[in-house]
């Protein structure tokens, strides 16, 4: 009992919600893209890795100053996310779902490769050490409180975007019915073109706060894309609060299950709930209705 | 007509002949010992260390290459990457021994790719060199006839690193081995398991106190429960073994936990690549302690056979080509490299002129026979393989790994005595930001 209400069992429930900032943070892209173009972009993990080099070598090699490098990242990956979706995407658009998945797929290799022939396989990163955050007997971590914040800033900016903007309401209103509007007189395509820069801007976003405490390498997509996509899956494929939320029940199971049993557990136990919820719930914690 | 044709066709024939034969001889005179190479080139081990321990084997092969090879042999080296996957690395020493025919396999970075991998090659009766992963798992228990480690084991990097706190435990941290608390932390594949395995052998050895004792996967995204855990148990000592990315994620989250201990000691791995902790950690990597086999560029050389000395400048001059600018020339390059010269000239050379041949009985025969007494190697050990019927048959029963403590951008062997180049700076100095208040 003492073991629930110690300090440790608080500092484990703050360290999962920023936790479950950053996997939400990088799982609104994917969801966005998913819930308006209906395509999985298997290779997002790698498009942020891009984003994690672009603020290595601006930072670091060029000597950018960090906001400046945050706003040329965050465009570079919106840029490279219109890219996919213009050459790989849109011939595949009618084409069936596996093939739109292996295309992603090859794209995912493609970058890995591209990054190792390009970059070299060495980890780098930016050197940058925050300052240790003390509140009572607890400490916080500084990147992962940044990144709880830019994904509840990325979060209400793309939900103002889609309610208060006429291009958001379009998008909004393609992901419902993408033949009916195109009827309408919306271009389909300019919409999905605009929530593919969206979507990778989010995950350019993401790969800024990554690079804080994460060293780039480039294979580091690994440790991130399975656990996006399970978030996504998990949340309802394309429901962005869905996938928000289901960020943060994730990232408590890890954190608590980690403090409570062996570290691997945590992870053990938050698939063995993904797995539950995929029978109970298949169509994820906030389903979206057809 | 007839006797013209008939002439032709003798004539034909008779080129033919020569022909056939000259080549038969040419390929009788080019003996050859195709050495499949087998790292990971790509993915997270090959920052992790791998690439270095390539770049070493790799400048020792191309020597010997130069040289016109080995006892009237030339080598041919085919160099396969193993992704840093367990599957690719059996896939590729079976294409290397089916497709390229080569005759034997040299390298292997990762426990979790040596296990398996010994396993098939043995099955498939070809000769295994391997230059640097060290699990016990590997050799221990199995009874491999043809795969050959030169480096020590993971357990006795296990227990090395016990050794050293528990002959310092009073005089540096003032407290009795029993007060003593020490934590173990390991990524938890072969490699990791198995020094960890050697760590808790060692503590229950020196009657420490083992406050707790845990594996992660080198690629869990946040180890924030670990460092929370950590603090909850207070040791005085970390003992970590992990690969690259791992170590500084765990490193950076300990900073910014309010992780505080007294020394923390690493094994080998991201451990042995100072270049990438400093760029990752900055100053905070002052006064680590890191286990491997001792940097060959460390070595008192005027314990070493005189040959060896000049081959050690050698290698450092490639690295310097291959890789300009480097602060402190990691270990891993002289561990292949060394590892790989005691093959040639030790195993190959001995299966050529005494067995008769490079096929894997003959390389086997010979290994057995290598007995290098301590200097004998750029690493300053000997070697004297274990044999048939011994737990670890194939093992380096002579080799032993050091303890270095970065200082100032500096590697300083602290650890065994007889290696020691100063006094170990324990425990951590009030400036480290790990430093226990």
């Amino acid at each position: 009992m003492d073991f629930l209400f110690s300090i440790e069992m608080a500092e484990a429930v703050i360290n999962g919600i920023l936790l479950g900032g950053l996997l939400a943070l990088l799982a609104l892209g994917l969801n966005l893209i998913f819930g308006v173009i209906d395509v999985t972009w298997i290779c997002y993990a790698e498009l942020i890795m891009v984003g994690m080099y672009g603020m290595y070598f601006l930072v670091t090699v060029y000597g950018v100053p960090i906001p400046l490098a945050v706003i040329a990242c965050i465009a570079l990956v919106a840029v490279l996310g219109m890219a996919l979706h213009y050459i790989v995407i849109e011939p595949l658009l009618n084409a069936a779902p596996i093939n739109q998945l292996l295309a992603t797929g090859g794209v995912l290799f493609f970058l890995q490769s591209f990054a190792t022939v390009a970059f070299g396989i060495e980890f780098r990163n930016l050197g940058i050490r925050l300052p240790v955050l003390e509140v009572g007997d607890m400490f916080i971590s500084y990147p992962r409180l940044i990144a709880f914040g830019a994904a509840l800033v990325g979060m209400v900016l793309v939900y103002l975007f889609l309610t208060r903007t006429y291009t958001g309401i379009a998008i909004r209103a393609i992901a419902q019915d993408r033949q009916i509007m195109t009827l309408m007189g919306v271009d389909s395509r300019r919409i999905y073109l605009i929530t593919s820069a969206l979507g990778g801007g989010l995950a350019g976003l993401g790969a800024c706060v990554l690079v804080l405490q994460y060293d780039v390498h480039p294979f580091v997509g690994l440790s991130f894309g399975p656990i996006t996509f399970l978030i996504c899956v998990l949340g309802g494929l394309g429901n962005l609060i869905g996938g928000f939320i289901a960020a943060f029940v994730f990232a408590e199971i890890i954190a608590i299950g980690s403090l409570a049993s062996d570290l691997e557990w945590g992870y053990v136990l938050a698939f063995g709930f993904f797995i539950v919820m995929m029978f109970i719930r298949p169509g994820g914690l906030l389903a979206r209705r057809s | 007509m007839m006797k013209r044709t008939f002439g032709r066709l003798l004539g034909g024939v008779a080129i033919a002949a020569l022909t056939l034969g000259a080549a038969g001889i040419a390929q009788a005179q080019e003996k050859k010992l195709k050495i499949g190479v087998i790292y990971d080139y790509t993915g997270p081990l090959a920052g992790g260390g791998s690439e270095l321990h390539a770049l070493g084997a790799k400048i020792m092969i191309d020597h010997f290459i130069k040289q016109g090879g080995v006892g009237g042999y030339k080598i041919e080296a085919i160099y396969a990457d193993a992704q840093s996957k367990p599957d690719v690395a059996i896939n590729e020493a079976v294409r290397l021994v089916e497709q390229e025919k080569v005759d034997m396999l040299l390298g292997f970075f990762s426990s979790a790719q040596c296990v398996p991998a010994a396993a098939r090659v043995e099955q498939m009766k070809k000769f295994m060199w391997i230059t640097t992963c060290i699990s016990s798992a590997v050799l221990e228990n199995r009874n491999l006839k043809y795969v050959f480690r030169t480096q020590p084991s993971g357990r006795q990097f296990g227990l090395t690193s016990m050794e050293f706190i528990a002959a310092h435990s009073q005089s540096k941290f003032g407290k009795d081995p029993k007060d003593l608390r020490v934590a173990i932390i390991h990524e938890d594949g072969a490699y990791g398991v198995d020094v960890a395995k050697g760590n808790e052998e060692g503590a229950k050895k020196a009657g420490f106190q083992m406050v707790l004792k845990e594996g992660y996967a080198s690629t869990a995204p946040d180890l924030s429960a670990l460092v929370t855990k950590l603090r909850r148990a207070r040791p005085d000592v970390i003992f970590h073994t992990g690969y690259n990315p791992d170590i500084s994620l765990f490193l950076r989250q300990a900073r910014e936990g309010g992780l505080r201990f007294s020394a923390l000691v690493g094994h080998g791995a991201g451990y042995g690549v100072y270049d990438k902790l400093k760029e990752a950690l900055g100053k905070d990597v002052n006064h680590f302690f890191n286990v491997d086999p001792i940097s060959i560029w460390q070595a008192n050389q005027k314990a070493l056979d005189t040959k060896l000395p000049p081959l050690i400048a050698m290698v450092g001059t490639e690295y310097e080509k291959a890789r300009p600018g480097t602060t402190i020339k990691s270990a891993h390059v002289g561990m292949a490299a060394s590892n790989a010269y005691v093959f040639f000239t030790e195993v190959l050379s001995r299966a050529i002129s005494k067995h008769g041949g490079i096929d894997a009985d003959a390389l086997r025969k010979a290994a057995l026979e290598v007995d290098l007494q301590e200097g004998g190697t750029m690493l300053g050990f000997g070697v004297k393989f274990e044999g048939e019927g011994s737990p670890m048959a194939g093992q380096n029963a002579r080799a032993f790994p050091v303890i270095v403590q970065y200082i100032d951008d500096q590697a300083h062997i602290v650890w065994p005595k007889s290696q020691a180049q100063r006094e170990a700076v324990l425990p951590f100095p009030a400036t480290s930001p790990y430093a226990a208040k």
